[in-house]
């Protein structure tokens, strides 16, 4: 569906989380198919605001005809990207794969260093925010781990930069989730998504992440294997993006054969539970919605394996956008309005009285933490710990020194 | 393709479809909301409209034509379902006030005033409004609301400013939830002259939980205060649709948000399942019954072609008017023009009468006959024939 399709509901403009908080933006609709007549090729970009959109997709969510509000903000904010200096912030978070990679292999270093006033300092002169801390960065990253593991369904898991350079803790859980329902994972050398580049006005570097990713991806399904991911951004690009704006060779295919990490194993929950795998757990948690596992169409996934734990209860909060929104919130002219959603997105974790915040997304959990302070867990940590509660026996991740093992082989 | 299988499958996540699945979810079925996106009721007032006929809308059902679907769910069943409404509601931060035997008026933005049925709580006061001095609050710089529309309208009112920093009826329903802000707007207010009697602002007191922030600014200034529904976007028409669907999920229900429904299975009299147009990998939603509550025009649920109306998911046959020359009446802004009359025609049970699909019901403004803009019943009929399809729907299922 194309702008002229847009009949000026705003049931886009109550979804925008961006609307709320920050007056200079002037919501989805004007923005997005109320401005799109006005833009024309070959004519240079004056809509800077198109900007302060920060790609939740709510909006496309919301639109009951069908119109992408988002995906008309984006190509507006890439065009703008294209034809105006972007900001160091910019060039830093669109390439934010290398330097997670470099933070990753200097790693100790790295992570006294961004810590450093001057740093900081330093970094906030370029246009970084000093409200949120850069995430750690992990030496024994995903590259580094165990790449081969298990027997049965040929699976390849993409685990993207923050699984894969922040926190492989949780990447190899995924891993031993799906090793222990009956998987063969492989872990093939895989670069970023190209969100993050999409999202800071460049499509071309984003283009080159995607063919590259798009390449091993695509000998490994012609091989029978599934792509299966956790963070729910990088499957949203997978899913849309590669086959949509980024057209890469083999998009269609890709799409048709990727799979949320909780949507695969949901079938084989249900054999497996009934069988006893899951154990009690008491706890009550606040599942937040990432907004882009919304705009999966998907429905929750996860929160159907949490019925199935015993003791638990589990709140979905699928209303509010963490504010974070990847690289967003990250930069300082954004950090008012990041912030101010964070607030806004972390009341109700803290009405309900939630012992921990889950979420599959890694930005939602760093912005969640920080506002409610509860401790954020990725699903994965809850589902793993009612398996290891129960010890079905099979080949359910080590603990204690044997852990080490797993990292290092 | 993902699969999933459920007892229920309720197509459209507007007052109709919520009403039925917060029924059937409640009652332990296994129940799924698929949606094609956010429903009108996000852009109403909030208000829940029964019939704009005299102080008594239940005694008037009788005099509706035959046709009407509140025909097929009667008195009872419409007390009933409002009354199931209200309990919904009361267990959430936006109690509703009012019954089903009562009409109620509330003040409208342009001075006028609108005839509705239960009002969330924050609009209590606006009922008698006329018989003390009314003084209005605005805010600086918002658009699609004008308190001198009001004030030269109604004698004995007056109104003041409030500069908020920011102009969207969003942006201040946000300020409002940030702490500090109510504060420092009580005490603007109490710095103001005003004559006594009541305060009325436009519906922008939080999104969340506007009894609170109601309840502080009305302690503070020891007044009667009352919201007054805007334009779209509506901050009420949002809280209810987004208590609605809390309710829902509470419930245990799902729901898929934001793709089209691709295609439609049957075996023999029984609909097996739909499959969901996501992005890259179809879904396929199995269900053993099913119920349509995707709207009309608006909403999407039936499609006006140049000489037919179609129903867009399952292809049903649409009663229509006559043909196109009978649809419209020459006056463009007299209600009931024929065309909103055309729809689903149902049997008692609500399964769609002029087919033998077995577990499929209908309800919400999809019916035939329903003529919303005529007699003002979008919401009540949402509900009523929304608890009438659920609770056949839930004596169908063995």
């Amino acid at each position: 569906m194309t702008f002229e399709h847009c009949m000026r509901c705003t049931l886009c403009v109550e979804n925008c989380p961006i609307y709320k908080v920050e007056p200079r933006f002037p919501g989805p609709k004007q923005s997005g198919p109320d401005a799109q007549r006005f833009r024309l090729d070959g004519e240079k970009s004056v809509d800077e605001w198109v900007k302060y959109c920060c790609q939740c997709r709510r909006c496309q969510v919301s639109c009951p005809y069908g119109v992408d509000v988002a995906e008309i903000i984006l190509k507006a904010q890439l065009k703008y990207g294209s034809e105006h200096l972007s900001p160091a912030t910019a060039h830093l978070f669109a390439n934010a794969y290398h330097f997670n990679k470099l933070g990753s292999t200097l790693a100790p270093l790295a992570n006294k260093a961004k810590a450093w006033p001057v740093t900081k300092g330093v970094l906030n002169l370029f246009g970084v925010s000093r409200e949120l801390d850069l995430p750690e960065f992990r030496f024994v990253n995903m590259e580094r781990g165990r790449r081969r593991k298990g027997k049965g369904r040929k699976v390849v898991f993409f685990h993207g930069c923050h699984l894969g350079f922040n926190r492989p803790d949780i990447g190899r859980k995924v891993r031993d989730l799906l090793v222990s329902m009956g998987c063969r994972v492989v872990i093939p050398t895989q670069t970023c998504c190209g969100l993050p580049a999409l999202g800071n006005g460049d499509l071309d570097i984003a283009k080159r992440f995607a063919q590259k990713n798009a390449a091993v991806l695509t000998k490994y399904i012609n091989r029978g294997f599934d792509v299966v991911y956790a963070c729910t951004s990088c499957g949203l690009t997978l899913m849309q993006d590669y086959a949509g704006i980024l057209d890469v060779p083999g998009g269609r295919k890709i799409a048709e054969n990727t799979y949320n990490v909780y949507e695969y194993l949901l079938p084989q929950m249900h054999l497996e539970t009934q069988g006893g795998m899951l154990g009690r757990l008491e706890s009550k948690i606040a599942y937040h919605i990432p907004c882009h596992l919304r705009a999966l169409g998907i429905g929750y996934p996860a929160a159907k394996i949490f019925e199935m734990i015993e003791g638990l209860t589990c709140h979905v909060l699928d209303d509010n956008c963490c504010g974070l929104a990847g690289t967003y919130g990250f930069k300082k002219r954004y950090q008012d309005a990041s912030r101010r959603l964070g607030v806004i997105a972390a009341a109700p974790l803290r009405d309900l009285g939630a012992d921990a915040v889950v979420s599959d997304c890694g930005a939602c959990r760093m912005q969640l933490e920080h506002f409610s302070g509860l401790p954020a867990l990725d699903p994965v940590e809850i589902i793993i710990e009612a398996i290891t509660q129960k010890d079905f026996g099979r080949d359910v991740p080590a603990k204690g020194w044997k852990r080490l093992l797993n990292y290092v082989t | 393709m993902s699969e999933s299988l459920y007892d229920v499958v309720i197509i459209g996540g507007g007052m109709s479809g919520l009403m039925a699945g917060i029924y059937l979810a409640g009652k332990g079925f296994k129940t799924a909301i698929i949606s094609r996106g956010d429903p009108v009721c996000c852009l109403s007032t909030g208000c829940i409209d029964l019939l704009d006929a005299g102080v008594r809308p239940l005694e008037a059902i009788v005099d509706l034509p035959d046709g009407h679907p509140y025909r097929l769910v009667g008195k009872k069943g419409i007390d009933a379902a409002l009354k199931v409404f209200r309990d919904i509601m009361a267990f959430c931060p936006i109690p509703y006030v009012g019954s089903a035997r009562h009409n109620r008026e509330i003040l409208t933005p342009i001075g006028t005033f609108k005839t509705t049925c239960l009002v969330p709580r924050t609009m209590e006061a606006s009922q008698g409004c006329r018989d003390e001095y009314l003084h209005v609050i605005s805010f600086a710089g918002i658009r699609d609301f004008y308190p001198s529309y009001i004030t030269s309208k109604l004698p004995n009112t007056g109104f003041s400013l409030y500069d908020a920093g920011v102009s969207s009826t969003l942006a201040i329903a946000t300020r409002f939830e940030e702490a500090g802000f109510v504060d420092e707007f009580c005490t603007w207010l109490s710095s103001l002259e005003i004559p006594p009697g009541r305060v009325a602002l436009p519906a922008v007191l939080g999104l969340v939980n506007p009894m609170a922030v109601m309840e502080e600014i009305s302690g503070r200034i020891g007044r009667d205060v009352f919201e007054i529904p805007t334009l779209p976007p509506s901050i009420p028409g949002l809280r209810l649709f987004r208590t609605l669907k809390k309710s829902f999920q509470d419930r245990g229900g799902d729901v898929f948000w934001g793709k089209p429904i691709s295609s439609v299975e049957t075996r023999g009299n029984v609909v097996e399942a739909v499959t969901l147009a996501a992005s890259g990998r179809p879904s396929r939603v199995q269900g053993r019954a099913f119920i349509l509550a995707t709207g009309s025009f608006v909403s999407g649920g039936l499609y006006a072609a140049r000489d037919a109306v179609s129903e867009t998911v399952f292809g049903l046959p649409v009663e229509v008017p006559g043909a196109r020359k009978d649809w419209f009446l020459n006056d463009f802004f007299t209600h009931g023009h024929p065309i909103e009359g055309s729809g689903i025609e149902v049997d008692a049970s609500f399964r769609p009468r002029r087919n033998e699909l077995e577990n499929l019901f209908v309800c919400g403004s999809i019916l035939a006959g329903s003529e919303i803009m005529k007699h003002h019943c979008g919401h009540g009929l949402a509900l009523a024939t929304g608890l009438k399809a659920a609770i056949s729907c839930e004596r169908a299922l063995p």
